[in-house]
């Protein structure tokens, strides 16, 4: 918690929250950015994880749909935390000092690894085709349950209370 | 039937009542909104940039298209039906909104250019450097990017 409080002081000291909060459409310019990049970091998801369900580009290897969606996956996550930090900066005693902040971000770790690790967990078979084991199987519906709660926490950080004796 | 009489009639219904009691409800049918809506502009967005010639979905846009509009339809089905709710929540606010008024301007405007896209474009998707699937993904583009502009400045203008 102090940590956590000197960081939200030394963040509110700096340059960036003026610089977020100059003028009235910034904060809700860098939120729209933030859901264009969740678009992005959700349809790659998607691709990877129904294509080891079979359900999306199923002619064509794993590791080909993950060669073309990882790299849109890692991307959007670096503008979703560039965005984040940003949003943060706009009022640096808000989201930090709320449980389903760090909710949000234990989630989108735990399905970023799930989503990531996918193209690794698949089995080489004959010419070089990928076959998805069961355990792969469930660990795609899980990583796709994951973002969706993601999104879900990510929302609840505008209505849930702070912790009792946080800053603000 | 004015947009106000409909608007004070959704007030006083059982529904609005409920989104403005309960502490969870509002929040939850708006997150499934969040999600709905990034599945419609994640899969629009593909097919828009395939249109033009760029991005990561693989085989002709014809492919891409119909691999993707079961996605972009049960997105907007969601997004429609959790939006409808959502309005119950302020419906004297919403008709009054300037915001509202230009989402729901720009979904028609979008619905039009998917409608010309269908009746003038598609049957050019295998014409080499044809130029209207092009126009038709970039404006796509721009009024799915503007329809998020405006639903998130209904938030702060409410």
């Amino acid at each position: 918690m102090t940590t956590l409080t000197a960081f939200a002081d030394w963040l509110a000291a700096s340059p960036l929250p003026p610089l977020v909060t100059s003028h009235d459409w910034l904060v809700p310019a860098i939120q729209v950015v933030h859901i264009l990049a969740i678009a992005a970091v959700l349809i790659a998801s998607v691709h990877i994880n129904l294509r080891v369900l079979n359900v999306l580009e199923s002619d064509v290897a794993l590791a080909d749909v993950a060669g073309r969606f990882l790299p849109i996956l890692w991307g959007a996550l670096g503008v979703l935390a560039l965005t984040g930090v940003l949003l943060i900066a706009s009022e640096p005693n808000r989201a930090i000092f709320r449980t389903v902040f760090w909710v949000k971000l234990a989630l989108a770790t735990l399905a970023t690894l799930a989503t990531a690790t996918q193209p690794r967990l698949a089995l080489t078979g004959g010419q070089g085709a990928t076959m998805a084991g069961g355990g792969q199987k469930v660990l795609a519906v899980l990583a796709l349950i994951l973002w969706a709660l993601t999104v879900y926490a990510g929302r609840w950080i505008a209505y849930a209370d702070s912790w009792p004796g946080a800053p603000g | 039937m004015s947009i106000n009489t409909i608007a004070h009639a959704l007030a006083d219904t059982s529904l609005a009542t409920a989104l403005s009691d309960s502490s969870w409800l509002f929040g939850t049918v708006e997150s499934i909104h969040v999600l709905a809506l990034t599945l419609v502009i994640g899969s629009i967005a593909l097919v828009d940039l395939r249109l033009i010639g760029v991005g990561p979905a693989r085989g002709t846009a014809d492919q891409v298209l119909r691999r993707l509009l079961p996605f972009t339809l049960g997105g907007f089905a969601l997004a429609a039906a959790t939006g409808s709710v959502l309005i119950f929540a302020n419906p004297i606010g919403y008709s009054q909104n300037f915001w509202f008024g230009a989402k729901f301007s720009l979904l028609a405007l979008a619905g039009i250019n998917a409608l010309a896209f269908h009746l003038f474009a598609q049957g050019k998707l295998l014409v080499d450097g044809a130029l209207a699937p092009r126009v038709s993904g970039a404006i796509s583009l721009l009024l799915w990017t503007a329809i998020i502009v405006s639903g998130r400045w209904i938030g702060y203008t409410i």
